[in-house]
């Protein structure tokens, strides 16, 4: 019967059928496909940045929007503190907290958790529509389902948007790819209407990412190459005006971005253009009121004297400190060996790694070179709004290339170039097929179009981009699940026996802290664990992953890596109660204190208290980092180490070796019998991966105890 | 009298002995000192051979210390960043003498190779560059020499070391970089003149084939880690020191050599003709017979690249479980 429906429709309806049920189809999956780790394991919040978001959103959700905005947050950067409210972008909190209000309105009471964690796979669905009508924009609806089709599990966004991961990005990217397709709109219509929501979406994406920046340079870009090549129109004076003005107004209400936007160099080539756009358009106008030779002395001097007064201009901007300088991540864009000389702590970031080809192949296989193939497409049929992806794809592939964090930028436009590339391939060669069907009732007669054989390879290159694009799914889904799926929160791996098992000692630490220590305790960790411990023990910490004051990150630093009677003066000022370290000495998990102990031993150096402190002292004479009986004296007398080895000198952890077997650094620790003055053990997780001491009181007469 | 004769020519003999030896002794630092501050007045790294060194840094008296770097610039020895290491140790040279600390306590000086063999020997070193700090007093300790390894050469570092060592105190002054700024001009100036001389006839610039091979062209390098190479600047192969074999590929996905890279930028390139080819096949001003040639070409192509392409991946990534075609 649904059948019989079906074929009475019209073709117009059938078609709109087919594209709704086909990107139904593509939103669901780009949804389930990141549910992995939820799966997995269980409905978490992953890594560490995400647990500052889920717990501001908490915040938020709980006290309103002004409390939020104005909050002043005394348990973090103990004595400190810290200025949330102005000092974030707010779009994603308000974002997770408006569904939050909005299902419990309708009474539907999800957990605020649950809502950060999905957050993230939700957006992705809306990402992937968002593709399908950019697309359709730039080429056509065919192209458009193939773009949606790729984006709702290419590696590269699902890196940023797997359940669980609840950061700015996973909805960035929506807002992003929102505001171009709304871009695209104005300048087609060169309508003030599309124009002004544009604006409205270039507000969203600058209240959820700072990554905004690539997006208010992009769009002049484009102005600007329309206007070279002659393709400026007064459609696109329209579009552009409206957004620039409107836009930048916006975007200053956000309390973070505040007057940048008027002020920094990154945000002055939007300026420039939005200038350039009100001259061209005024020389039009003039050309065509004056005659041509009254236009050419009136053309050079207006040149001069503008070209003069816009260099000194700048020139004075610049040097009254008017126009900031340019920040020194947006430099190691533009020069990528600037970073590696001048900011060793941008260098040392992972994230902000160049882009290897395998992790290319890795992030969006098939669409590597699908993408080239896209491009000579759109440059084949070359118009005012190709002209926009063209320039979006080559710059995101140049920033992608420097940076492999803004892999991000890229994926979604490489979606959408492979999309119309696979589209381009595939309707001529189905064409193909259905008109030699067609020509066998007929009889053969006709040839002007055909060649020998032209059903075969119609047949096999069919087939061919068929095996290409399931390929391309079973690889995505393979990447997915092995690499971008864990939580990092709680950790797994295979037993003895094949089976998994599951630690899961952060939580039970971080719950222990929770209800059994008194409400005000201050905890000192590494900064890496900030954000968790206020977010699930909810005790006062430190310092936090906010990484914004570095001479108390160094403080820590230097309790970390001082003797103990050292250390206890420092904690005794810092006002510490319980200290809380990561071993994974007995586990073999990697990413522990120890192994990180040598920034802590850098960072704690390099303040002027911390002078005392030498990195050199903690390496054996040869140069080596140990913790066996060869290595150094100072750093087996440090409070890190005794904290992490105490009582682990009586533990067996591997088959035929000694007690107090490492088995991160394989080796036998040097230091196994000593006792801790000046603290005192509070609690070791089930697999030793946390352990947290209190730090004992001064003893009745006063004095320290050691 | 002979007793009285005998005891005048030792007394004599004593003064002279008693008088002579302190005095020579100052003499000889004097003149040492003042020989190298005129030494490094001319030029502030003092070259040393073998007997220079052996006289006015191994030898004693001595009340000054100084920072000899020891490397190997004859280009025929091949070390590639003794030229690195060299420039950032003449900046701290200069730095030191136009610096406010300047005195004669602390000399800079460099031995090469070539003129020195022995002293390489004797201090047992077998790698260059190496910065060792001699001090005025007390004997050489195992901190006296620079560890390369660890902090690299740059001009603060060392520095940094020297002030630990020697308690002075220099601000690094670096001559500033104009080679950017000039490169960008000459770029400017050229591309305006070009502009200028074909200002009637500017078509290249309209040219959408010629923007489309360009921007394709970016694509290909960059998706091929041609970034990647220029800032981490890998070797073109690896040779294996224990057998000799040569590889070409990287075992591992974190890094990359320079001839994979073109490997892969090639086998995109001809992945993208092959799609190329397949879409001119449509194209109404092509002859019938070179249809089928272009068609099936095209399909060929591309499938055999891809699967090279996945194949080079497994190379990278063991476990990598897809593959077509080629193992």
């Amino acid at each position: 019967m649904g059948r019989m429906a079906f074929l009475k429709m019209s073709a117009d309806k059938q078609d709109t059928l087919l594209k709704m049920l086909v990107l139904a189809v593509c939103c669901i999956l780009s949804f389930s496909v990141r549910l992995f780790s939820v799966l997995r394991f269980e409905s978490v919040i992953h890594e560490f940045d995400p647990y500052f978001n889920y717990r501001t959103t908490r915040y938020l959700a709980e006290k309103g929007f002004y409390d939020f905005h104005n909050w002043f947050d005394d348990t973090a950067w103990y004595p400190l503190g810290r200025i949330i409210g102005g000092t974030i972008y707010p779009g994603l909190m308000v974002t997770a907290a408006a569904f939050y209000n909005v299902l419990h309105y309708f009474n539907i009471t999800i957990d605020i958790r649950n809502m950060c964690v999905f957050l993230a796979p939700m957006f992705s669905s809306f990402t992937t529509i968002v593709t399908y009508h950019l697309t359709k924009q730039l080429s056509n609806s065919g192209a458009g389902l193939v773009a949606a089709a790729f984006m709702s599990v290419v590696p590269g966004y699902i890196s940023r948007s797997v359940a669980g991961s609840y950061d700015n990005e996973g909805i960035a990217i929506f807002c992003m790819l929102f505001t171009y397709t709304l871009w695209i709109k104005s300048v087609k219509t060169g309508s003030v209407f599309w124009a002004v929501l544009c604006s409205v979406a270039y507000f969203y994406m600058v209240s959820s990412w700072g990554g905004y920046v690539f997006l208010i340079n992009l769009i002049p870009i484009h102005v600007l190459a329309c206007i070279v090549t002659g393709r400026y129109s007064h459609k696109i004076y329209v579009a552009y005006t409206t957004v620039y003005s409107v836009g930048t107004i916006l975007s200053m209400q956000i309390s973070f971005v505040g007057f940048q936007p008027v002020q920094t160099s990154e945000h002055m080539g939007a300026l420039g253009v939005f200038g350039l756009c009100q001259i061209v358009s005024f020389i039009n106008f003039l050309r065509a009121r004056l005659s041509s030779a009254h236009f050419a002395i009136l053309w050079q001097t207006m040149l001069y004297i503008v070209g003069t007064i816009f260099i000194g201009a700048v020139g004075f901007l610049t040097l009254s400190g008017k126009i900031a300088p340019w920040t020194g991540r947006f430099y190691s864009l533009l020069d990528p060996s600037y970073a590696k000389n001048n900011i060793p702590i941008i260098a040392s970031v992972s994230e902000h790694q160049p882009t290897t080809w395998s992790s290319f192949y890795f992030d969006l296989q098939m669409l590597v070179f699908m993408f080239p193939v896209g491009l000579y497409v759109c440059f084949k049929n070359l118009k005012d709004y190709n002209l926009f992806i063209i320039l979006y794809g080559v710059t995101s592939m140049y920033f992608a290339a420097v940076m492999v964090r803004l892999m991000l930028v890229l994926a979604p436009v490489m979606c959408i170039l492979a999309g119309i590339g696979v589209n381009h391939v595939l309707t001529t060669y189905m064409k193909n097929l259905d008109s030699v069907a067609q020509k066998d009732k007929k009889g053969r007669t006709k040839s002007d179009n055909s060649y020998p054989m032209r059903n075969e390879v119609a047949t096999g290159v069919v087939v061919m981009m068929t095996i290409f694009l399931s390929l391309f799914a079973s690889h995505s889904v393979w990447v997915t699940s092995e690499a971008y799926s864990s939580p990092s929160i709680v950790l797994s791996a295979r037993g003895g026996d094949g089976g998994r098992i599951i630690f899961d000692d952060f939580r039970e630490a971080y719950y222990w802290l929770r209800h059994n220590t008194p409400e005000n305790s201050k905890v000192m960790s590494w900064w890496d664990y900030g954000y968790q411990i206020t977010a699930m023990a909810n005790r006062t910490i430190l310092v936090d992953n906010n990484t914004w004051n570095n001479t108390h990150i160094s403080r820590v630093g230097q309790a970390m890596a001082s003797t103990e009677d050292k250390a206890y003066e420092i904690m005794r000022e810092l006002d510490v109660d319980y200290v809380l370290v990561i071993f994974g000495g007995l586990t073999g998990y990697s990413s522990d204190d120890i192994n990180k102990f040598l920034w802590m031993v850098r960072i704690g150096g390099s303040t002027d208290r911390g002078a005392h402190i030498k990195e050199s002292d903690y390496y054996t004479p040869s140069g080596e980092f140990r913790v066996d009986s060869e290595g150094s004296q100072v750093l087996q007398n440090c409070m890190m180490y005794k904290m992490c080895y105490y009582r682990f000198g009586q533990v067996y952890t591997e088959q035929n070796k000694p007690t107090g077997y490492d088995r991160v650094r394989n080796a036998e620790i040097g230091n196994k019998d000593f006792e801790l003055d000046v603290l005192d053990e509070a609690y070791t997780t089930e697999h030793w991966i946390v352990r947290i001491y209190k730090v004992k009181d001064l003893d009745n007469r006063g004095n320290p105890r050691t | 009298m002979n007793a009285i004769k005998g005891s005048l020519i030792l007394f004599i003999i004593g003064l002279f002995c008693h008088t002579a030896s302190p005095k020579t002794k100052q003499e000889v630092l004097q003149e040492k000192v003042h020989q190298l501050m005129e030494w490094s007045n001319r030029r502030t790294v003092i070259q040393m051979g073998g007997s220079k060194f052996a006289n006015y840094v191994k030898s004693k008296p001595r009340n000054y210390s100084v920072i000899v770097m020891f490397t190997a610039l004859n280009p025929k020895r091949g070390c590639s960043v003794c030229q690195e290491a060299s420039d950032e140790f003449t900046i701290l040279a200069n730095s030191y003498r136009f610096s406010p600390a300047y005195s004669n306590s602390l000399f800079f000086g460099v031995v090469d190779f070539d003129d020195g063999q022995d002293i390489f020997r004797t201090l047992g070193l077998n790698s260059a560059p190496a910065f060792i700090h001699f001090p005025a007093k007390g004997k050489r300790k195992a901190v006296d020499t620079y560890d390369i390894q660890r902090y690299g050469f740059h001009a603060d570092n060392i520095a940094k070391w020297m002030a630990e060592r020697t308690e002075i105190v220099v601000r690094i002054f670096r001559p500033p970089n104009y080679m950017g700024t000039v490169v960008l001009v000459l770029l400017f100036s050229l591309a305006g003149g070009l502009l200028y001389v074909r200002r009637n006839s500017l078509d290249f610039f309209y040219n959408k084939t010629f923007w489309g091979v360009l921007s394709i062209f970016i694509v290909l390098g960059m998706t091929s880690g041609q970034m990647w190479n220029h800032i981490r600047g890998p070797p073109y192969y690896h040779r294996n020191p224990q057998n000799g074999a040569i590889h070409y590929i990287h075992g591992s996905s974190q890094g990359q050599l320079v001839a994979e890279t073109h490997l892969v930028m090639l086998i995109n390139a001809a992945i993208v003709v092959g799609f190329a080819l397949l879409s001119e096949v449509h194209n109404p001003e092509m002859e019938v017979s070179k249809r089928r040639v272009f068609a099936i070409g095209g399909l060929v192509m591309v499938v055999f690249f891809f699967s090279l392409l996945i194949s080079v991946f497994r190379r990278k990534y063991q476990s990598y479980p897809y593959s077509l075609l080629i193992r």
